[in-house]
Parts: C-alpha cells; structure tokens; sequence
C-alpha cells in the first residue's frame, strides 16, 4: 500500500466566462503538512478552494482527496474534510451554539460535549449562546473555524483564516493549526497577508494570475528568497555604514528619518558579529522584509527585487502601504 | 493516525467509524429544527390555531354570514360548515400564501445568508440536502394543515355545536357522516398544498430570492383564479393546480361524483413532480461560485420573466376555452332542480309542516348565461316554476321562483332569490327559534365533465 496525498489536484482549470480563474494548477498536500497558499487579490486562491471543496465543478483537470476522485457535480461527503471558503457564514438568527449543532446534525450529528468544546477551543464558550447577528468579524472567523473542528479534520482548508482577527487570536490560530498539523492532519491555508503565514507554514505555493508560479518548502523558499530588509539602530550608525561596506551582499542607507536601512541578499549574521567586533552596540535590529515577503513580491509582481528593490520595499513596509 | 491508501467511496478512515455522513434524514433534522425556530413558522401555527376560533367567535356575536362561501350561510347551524368556510377560504388564499411563507425562503435564505458554502462544506451531499429540505417544508406544510383542519372543528363543534350539515344538493347530512366528509375534504386538499410548497420550492431555487419564493405561490394562485373566471373549456380549468383545491365539493353532492377529484389528485402530483424535478435540475447544476461573482445585477433577466410571464397567461386565458364546455344550462338545471327541491322540503320540515318521505315537487327550471356565450362560468339566472295543486286552480297554479345564480368553472355554484320570492334570510321554525331559510341561498355543484 503506498501512501496517498490528502490533496492531489492536477491540471485543474476553471475559467468564468472569459477569464482563465485557475490555470493548470497542481497541488498536493501530504498528511501532517501545513501548506500556504499564497497570491495576491484575484490569483485565484478562493477559486481553487472552491474547486477543491466541490462547490465548482472544473472545466479540466482532477481532484483526489485522501486518494478518493472528488466528483464534478456534488459536494463532499468525505469524513474529516473541513474549513471555508471566503469568510465563514452561518444564520445570524440563531446563536453560535445552535449554528454548530446544525451544522453537526449535517454530519450526522455531534455530543453536545463536542459542541461546547470546539466552542472552548476557540474561545467562544462565554459567548456561544448569542446570536451570531451579533458577533464580530472576528467572533464569527473564530465560529468558523470552531465549525471546521466539529468534523474532526483530516484535511482542513481555509481561506483567509486570520482575517478580522486580532493578533492575539490570530496567534491562537497558528498555534490550534500546528497542533492539528502535529496530529497528523493535512492543512491548507490560504492568505495574501504573507506575514499571517510566515510562521506557521511548511511549504507554500504561490500563485499569480490563476497559474502556479512558485512550489516548495519554507527552507527551499528561504533559500531562493531575493533577500530580505531590517531596520538598524546602533551606538555608532556612521562607523556601522562603513562597515556595511565591507559585507556585499548588504546594502546600507540612511533613511530620511536618519535610521539606517539594511537590504540583505542572505544572511545579515556575519555583519553583526562585525558590528559587535568593532564595540558597536546594536541598539536595534528590525526585520521589515521577510524572506518570504520579498519572495512573494518578487513572483507576484514584476518589479525587480535587487538591494535597491528591497530597499524601496522596506520603505514602503515602513509606511505602511 | 495516517490514511495509508486511497479511500474508496463511502469508505472512512482506517480505524474510524463513519459517522460524518447524516444523509437525508440529518439535512431533514436540522431543517426541521431552523424552521421551527423561525418567527414566521411559530407565527403561521399560532394563526392556524387561533385563526378558526377567532372567526367561529366573531359569527358568533353577529348575524351575518360568509354567504358567498359554499356553506357559508350555515356556519351558525353546524360547526362543520364552519370548517368547510375555512377550508374553501384556505383553498382560495390560505394554502398559497401559508405554502409560500414556509418553502419560499428554504432555500434562498441560504443564499441570503451565504450558508450555502457552508452547508455544501459539510457531508451532506447536494442530493441530501435538497430532499432533506422538501421533506422538511412538506412535514411543516401536512402539519399546518392537519392543524388547521384540527383547530377548526374544534371551533366549530365547541362554539357552533354539531348539528346537520345541509349538502350541496340540499339533503342533510347527520354529524358523523358530516365529520367523515369534512376529514376527508381536508386530507384532499394536501395534495394541491403541496403542489403549492414545491412551487414555492421551484421559485426559491430559480430566483435564489425569498421574496419571489414567499410572495409567488400567493400571486400564481391569484393569476389562476382569475384565469378559472375566463373560458368555458374544461381542459384547461382542470389543469390550473389552483382549481384543485375545490375537488372535494364533489364530496357533498346529493349523488357524490369522482371524476373531477381524480383529475384534481393527478393535476397536483404532476405539479409537484414538475415543480420538484425542475428545483432539483437547476440546484444540481449550480455553480457555487458566490452569488457576486455569478450574478448579474440588472434588469434583463426580470424583464424577460415578466415577458415570459404574461405571454403565458396570454396564452393560458385563450386556451381556456379548449375543450368541451363545463357549465352548460342542462347540467345547472339538472342540479338546481333536486336541490331546490330538496331545501323546500327541508323549509316545509322546519316549519313543522308534515311531509311525505319522498315528496317531489313539480319543478320545471330553465337557465340561461347572462353573457353573451350560453356556456361557461360567470352570473346566470335560473327560473323555477312551481307547479302547485290548488283546489279551484286549472289544473295547476304555477309559481315562478328566480334565482340569480353565479356559477364557478368547477361547476360550484351559489342562487340567491330576493326575499319576495323567498322570504328572508332568516325565518322561525316551529319551535319559535330563528334559522336560516333553507331557500334563501342555494349552494349546488354539478360533474363539469
């Protein structure tokens, strides 16, 4: 018996009238892996999540989940697949509770002990017994994926899952995702906020207009990433520039502020163990451009990330944009 | 715990039981459950428990009487009359609107909520969660009839009594074979009900709107109501679902006839298949790809359905006059004449005259249309001449009676006669108490077949 993916698409392509959503995407997702789908506005990340939920049906390619053809035309009815699609969305007349026991009489329903802890997982419990008109973008993201739990996933997919939450609770997420991934369960997320997955994830692909254009691991990501940006304060900045100059895969410049800007193709370690040889004292050592930010800039867009290019990136960071 | 070859369909992870996998009967329990819930569905059981006794009430206090409802004027002699003026109330308006408030929005609520990538997220197949939600909206729309039925014999028997019920050939009928009928009556309009709910359904699904679902049962029945009014051809009467629900006056004839109900029973189930196989076809096929995405906001799809729309009923009001003509003046004259008979007989009762088991009068009726056609549905007049043994008389005096009569195309009609002819609408019996005069207004139906 070899073992199967928990996903496995290949070739899948769907278009809306004249527009090409999701070109010969491949994807797979092994079992206890967290992938990371990436890609900016429009990509086509929402699309293929629809393809791999069923609520599309491909115009070309197949879908497997856990080794089983997921059919054209109907839903999955697979034990242990779970997540959302967009934004989660429930019936805003009924409480949360109640929302979570339909959904689990769905599946053939659930203990109500299972109902009340997948509310405590997410922090809902207090709150479980208000009516969802009444909760927030982010109570309803953490009801969602309280919905996703109550199915015991083997394969969760989600979409944007930090989106409305606040950092504390977006914390939380990554931390109940890489407890289910430990557990064996296979995980796809979706986001165009890099940094939401960043820590979190161990492979990524990247998409841009609907096609792959980039698949592996976080290490292979790092490693082919144009570079990445820090923000520096030190107890001598204009003796830490010269020193810069010694390092040529940095590039050091003052900004308007005064601060000092490191664009690094690499690793910025050696540089610092020479600030420390020189007695300068690092004050500050900000990381403003992830290896994985500029790797994503660099595939979904077509500005050039050279050291002047992450430099303007950091920039842009910085305020913001 | 790791999955270690390719699952096949319906098989579950090693080791695990498979309890993701409700069915149809999990998608049934929890649309059960969101109905019942729902402020309107609470609102519609507590009308249709309520609603018969508040009506029984108000008769009560007031002389007057639905009259222009078959059995109206004897909602205040026999409590199941009363039933049977809320049932024809119900069959006009009642059943559409009440079909319409429970199944229209089942559907496009999920579209208007969003849940619908939610539910389809979960292991419920499309197939499930359509027959688990029909299955549930029909459930809702039996037992809101059954209620109905339930709560207005109640009203009726406990605020109007069980006294006999005067047939629609004018014979009375004693409370347990009344009771019999007016069961059997209700349980015959579930059909056209549910033809109704997967209406509702069908417009749920197709519009993806819970207005068009709510509101378009209750405005179809209107169209068909009035398209009952126009043509005198039966074939086309008879498939207008609507005319359904009065298939059970056939029961309350003085000579019961089936053929109008069977055909009632037939037309309702192909509706419901129709209605059902259509939602069925148009939710199989949906995209799921977000109603923004995939809806176009604008005014060309509504202006096509409203064209799409009158150009059928365009077509349907030309069509009525296919087919042989249902209400003829024979088959009204061959209908007034024993029921005429058969309520003088019944006045002459009440009145404390004696009469003969088997007497007849010797009535010579002739009808005519008011309208130009001799056929068809709309205001007639029938004149009754009596002929009366009078001593002195050659031989016979003869008294003309006229009635005014309007005549449904389901061969339903009510006579009214101005009190001249007649007398009032009510008179004293023999015991000094008001009743309703047996003459006053004549309700018939006759086989438009």
């Amino acid at each position: 018996m070899t073992p199967v993916a928990a996903v496995r698409a290949s070739g899948l392509v769907k278009r809306f009238e004249t527009t090409v959503a999701v070109d010969r995407v491949d994807l797979v997702v092994e079992e206890g892996e967290i992938r990371g789908l990436l890609g900016p506005n429009g990509a086509g990340k929402t699309t293929l999540l629809r393809l791999l939920f069923g609520l599309v049906a491909p115009d070309d390619g197949d879908v497997e989940l856990f080794g089983r053809p997921l059919g054209a035309s109907d839903a999955i009815n697979l034990d242990g697949v779970a997540g959302f699609v967009e934004e989660p969305t429930f019936y805003p007349y009924l409480s949360g509770r109640v929302n979570l026991e339909l959904f689990a009489e769905l599946d053939g329903g659930a203990d109500a002990s299972r109902v009340e802890e997948v509310l405590d997982q997410v922090g809902l419990a207090s709150r479980g017994g208000d009516r969802v008109s009444g909760y927030s973008t982010g109570m309803r993201q953490r009801l969602g994926i309280a919905a996703a739990l109550l199915r015991s996933p083997r394969l969760l997919l989600l979409d944007e899952p930090t989106s409305g939450l606040d950092p504390a609770g977006a914390r939380d997420m990554g931390g109940l995702v890489r407890r289910l991934a430990a557990e064996g369960t296979a995980v796809l997320l979706s986001s165009h906020l890099i940094g939401d997955l960043e820590q979190v994830c161990d492979s990524f692909t990247v998409l841009r207009l609907g096609k792959v254009v980039w698949n592996g691991s976080a290490v292979q990501l790092r490693d082919q990433a144009p570079g990445s940006a820090y923000r520096l304060a030190t107890s001598d900045d204009a003796r830490a520039l010269e020193i810069a100059e010694q390092h040529p895969h940095i590039h050091a410049t003052r900004s308007q502020t005064g601060e000092i800007r490191l664009a690094v193709q690499g690793r910025v370690d050696a540089y610092v163990l020479d600030l420390g040889r020189a007695e300068i004292a690092v004050r500050r050592l900000e990381l403003v451009v992830s290896p994985l930010e500029s790797m994503f800039f660099a595939l979904t867009s077509d500005v050039e990330l050279d050291s002047a290019g992450l430099a303007e990136l950091a920039e842009a960071a910085l305020a913001g944009t | 715990m790791s999955a270690t070859h390719a699952l096949r369909p319906g098989e579950s992870f090693p080791g695990e039981v498979s309890r993701h996998y409700g069915g149809v009967r999990s998608v049934y329990r929890a649309e059960r459950r969101k109905l019942a819930t729902q402020l309107s569905t609470r609102l519609l059981a507590l009308i249709c428990v309520l609603g018969p006794f508040a009506f029984a009430g108000v008769l009560k206090i007031q002389s007057g009487s639905p009259a222009d409802t078959l059995f109206g004027v004897w909602v205040h002699s026999s409590g199941f009359a009363l039933s049977l003026v809320v049932l024809s109330f119900c069959g006009s308006w009642g059943f559409p609107v009440l079909a319409g408030v429970l199944a229209g929005d089942i559907f496009a609520s999920e579209d208007r909520y969003g849940t619908w990538k939610m539910v389809l997220t979960r292991s419920s197949t499309r197939r499930d969660l359509f027959a688990g939600k029909v299955l549930a909206a029909i459930t809702f729309s039996i037992g809101l009839l059954v209620l109905l039925a339930a709560a207005s014999l109640a009203a009726g028997v406990l605020l109007v009594g069980t006294g006999d019920l005067v047939s629609l050939g004018g014979t009375t009928l004693s409370a347990g074979h009344s009771l019999a009928l007016v069961v059997a009556a209700w349980l015959l309009d579930i059909l056209p009900m549910l033809a109704f709910t997967s209406l509702a359904i069908l417009l749920s699904i197709a519009s993806r709107n819970g207005i068009v679902g709510v509101i378009g049962p209750a405005i179809v029945a209107l169209v068909m109501q009035l398209l009952l009014l126009v043509g005198s051809g039966v074939w086309m009467h008879m498939l207008l679902v609507g005319s359904a629900f009065g298939g059970w006056y056939a029961l309350f004839t003085a000579h019961p006839y089936y053929g109008p109900l069977v055909i009632a029973c037939i037309v309702s189930v192909i509706w419901i298949v129709a209605c059902l196989v259509g939602s069925w076809l148009i939710l199989r096929r949906r995209d799921f790809a977000g109603a923004p995405v995939a809806r176009r906001a604008g005014w060309v799809v509504p202006v096509r359905v409203a064209v799409g729309a009158a150009a059928l009923v365009a077509f349907l009001a030309i069509a009525g006059n296919w087919g042989p003509a249902g209400d003829t003046a024979a088959k009204l004259k061959a209908s007034i004449e024993p029921s005429f008979n058969n309520l003088t007989l019944l006045q002459q009762r009440e009145l404390g005259r004696t009469v003969a088991p088997g007497a007849k009068l010797n009535v010579l009726p002739s009808c005519s249309r008011r309208a130009s056609t001799p056929t068809g549905p709309g205001d007639w007049i029938c004149t009754l001449d009596v002929f009366i043994p009078q001593p002195g008389a050659v031989p016979f005096q003869q008294t003309p009676v006229t009635y005014d009569v309007s005549v449904q195309s389901n061969g339903c009609y009510k006579a009214e006669s101005p009190p001249s002819f007649v007398g009032q609408q009510t008179m004293k019996d023999a015991d000094g108490n008001q009743v309703v005069n047996p003459l006053f207004v004549i309700y018939g139906c006759f086989n438009p077949l």
